[in-house]
């Protein structure tokens, strides 16, 4: 556990300094500080648009910073041969990587807090710091971090047979597929007027793919009207698919890093 | 004698998309010995690398045995007895050198930092531990590297090129912490191509050139066979004549003798007669067959016999020519000199 968790905290120093996303999270904060400023709307209307935009521009960024963080972390391993140093400690492969991954969600955490901290500075500031708002804002937060640790699990699992490019397309497809087509496919599985086949490959898409959509909470929010109803199990049953989810394309990529030449 | 590390028959073939194959390493036989400089010398993608990463468990091998420390390479409990140093490596570089050690510690559950200061201080860093690695040097960077190597104090070590690019005092520097390991008993395999430094530090190597074997043994033994020369001026013409012999080579002129011999001949006699004659010796040179010879006479041998043997497909005996010269290393390697 050792290793695991210096490899983490090393991966965690890495990340946290790279200049692409670095520079992805810079552009995230200026976009949420200047939203504000997209006004000329009534109060009420101002607040639901400056809600969806800046709920938008947080999830947009951390789903971009959670492939771009993961699907060179592995080849940059291997291509810099700092891998080798580490396999030759005695330390298993499976601890590599899940020292990497637990890394890289530690830093994809870090980096939706600090968006997080300051969305809700910049929503306080112009729409008055009502608590219950800024505290349902916390809490769809906390469900893209969710999210995007998932999608993180998805991105490592094709890096460990994948290059970078194409599991940048690989993953953000899937993510896609999960969040925005989800009720594309849905409407195509349930459909009677397609063929059956048709049909079949749509539910098999859904089964597969991580139901990334359901961690979009954040309509209960912007539409103050719109509640979930039971919140408490739906927010634990969300946490659990999460982990379930994770756990499986962790043993995965263990599966097959384990038997890869590196 | 106890062996660190043996390989037999070691086999590394990676196959390639539409079938072809290629053999990195073939039916490579080595015998490490504990305690000793074991160089592992060949050209640019000889296999010298592969070699190091099946022994060090980090590819599997298609075919045949390697054992490290007694045990099957990439076991991991001889992980924490061994250590590694990769050809040009690199290191996350926002960390200072002092963090980079303590990092590859923590991997052993070592948890010590006055041994990684120490460490470093021992590879010359003690003034620059704590400046990012992104601003050392390149020796400083393999001084580092081997600081971390050093961690788990162990047994066998492989450091592959230690000395690649290194400016010729980063490789003296490199040289002389190579040197101190062997006073503390440790077994350390290094491969190289550049035959410099492993000429003054290795005990024994092996030399391989397209993934085969084409020598092995005593440094002594390899380098045997090199030739003494001899100058003496006022040398009469009878002494002259006294000294030729079939095995030297002999020029005279003007009483002044150049006396050319295997360094096997009779040097005492030779300049006892010189000066018994009256003869003045002027000089006398050793001209020690270098590893460079040795490598060059290999590779060349290796490529000429692969090129017959390509030639002579059909006559059934093709092996001849190389198998005879491996013998002939082997027969070397056990005679004491
Ligand atoms: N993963 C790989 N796939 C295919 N060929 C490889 C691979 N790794 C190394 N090789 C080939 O193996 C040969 C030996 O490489 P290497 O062991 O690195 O040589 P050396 O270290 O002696 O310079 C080279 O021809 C190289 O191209
Ligand atoms: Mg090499």
């Amino acid at each position: 556990m050792n290793a695991v968790l210096s490899i983490a905290r090393t991966t965690l120093g890495e990340a946290i300094r790279r200049r692409v996303l670095l520079v992805i999270l810079l552009i995230a904060l200026l976009l949420l500080v200047i939203a504000p400023g997209m006004n000329g709307l009534t109060a009420r209307q101002s607040q639901t648009v400056l809600l969806s935009l800046i709920l938008g521009v947080l999830q947009l960024s951390s789903a971009v910073i959670a492939i771009v963080l993961t699907v060179y972390m592995i080849p940059n391993e291997v291509e810099r041969r700092t891998i080798y140093t580490i396999l030759s400690k005695p330390v298993l492969r499976w601890q590599f990587l899940l020292g990497k991954y637990l890394g890289a969600v530690s830093a994809l955490g870090l980096m939706i807090m600090l968006m997080t901290g300051t969305m809700i500075a910049v929503f306080a500031a112009f729409q008055g710091p009502n608590v219950e708002t800024l505290a349902s804002l916390a809490r769809v937060a906390m469900m893209y971090f969710v999210q995007m640790c998932l999608l993180a699990a998805v991105a490592i699992f094709f890096s460990t047979f994948v290059q970078p490019v194409v599991n940048f397309f690989l993953s953000g497809g899937v993510y896609l597929v999960g969040t925005v087509f989800g009720s594309l496919f849905a409407t195509i599985a349930e459909s009677q007027q397609l063929p059956q086949l048709v049909r079949l490959a749509a539910q098999l898409v859904m089964l597969i793919v991580p139901n990334f959509g359901q961690y979009n909470v954040q309509n209960s929010v912007i539409n103050s009207g719109a509640q979930i109803v039971g919140e408490g199990i739906y927010y634990t049953n969300l946490a659990v698919y999460g982990i379930v989810y994770i756990s499986i394309l962790l043993l995965g990529a263990m599966l097959i890093f384990d038997r890869r030449e590196v | 004698m106890s062996l660190a590390i043996e390989t037999i028959d070691l086999v590394k073939t990676y196959k390639h998309r539409g079938g072809a194959s290629n053999t990195v390493v073939d039916n490579l036989n080595l015998q490490v010995e504990s305690g000793e400089i074991f160089g592992f010398l060949g050209p640019n993608g000889a296999g010298k690398t592969t070699t190091i990463k099946m022994l060090l468990g980090i590819i599997g091998q298609t075919s045949g045995v390697a054992n490290v420390l007694g045990r099957e390479a990439g076991d991991i409990e001889i992980h924490k007895r061994i250590s590694y140093l990769p050809e040009k490596p690199y290191y996350y570089e926002y960390m200072s050198g002092l963090e980079l050690v303590i990092f590859y510690a923590s991997l052993f559950g070592i948890r010590d930092n006055d041994r990684c200061k120490e460490l470093l201080r021992r590879v010359n860093l003690a003034n620059d531990m704590n400046r990012p690695l992104s601003t050392y040097s390149k020796g400083m960077q393999q001084r580092v590297g081997l600081a971390q190597s050093l961690i788990n104090n162990p047994e066998l070590l492989f450091l592959d090129e230690p000395t690649g690019g290194l400016d010729p005092i980063a490789h003296i520097e490199i040289r002389d912490l190579i040197l101190q390991f062997r006073e503390e008993g440790k077994t350390v395999f290094i491969s190289s191509h550049e035959l410099s430094d492993v000429e003054r530090i290795c005990d024994r190597v092996a030399i391989i050139n397209k993934g085969q074997l084409v020598a092995q043994g005593r440094l002594t033994d390899l380098l045997a066979g090199g030739r003494v020369e001899v100058t003496a001026e006022g040398v009469s013409d009878a002494v002259s004549d006294s000294l030729r012999h079939e095995n030297r080579i002999v020029s005279f002129k003007d009483g002044r003798l150049i006396l050319d011999a295997p360094d096997s001949d009779d040097l005492n006699g030779m300049i006892d007669a010189l000066r018994n004659g009256g003869a003045q010796v002027v000089s006398v040179i050793p001209r020690r067959k270098r590893l460079e010879d040795l490598f060059i006479e290999a590779v060349a041998e290796d490529d000429t016999a692969k090129g017959r043997q390509r030639g002579r497909m059909t006559d059934g005996n093709s092996d001849g020519t190389k198998s005879a010269e491996v013998e002939e290393v082997k027969t070397g390697e056990g005679d004491p000199s």
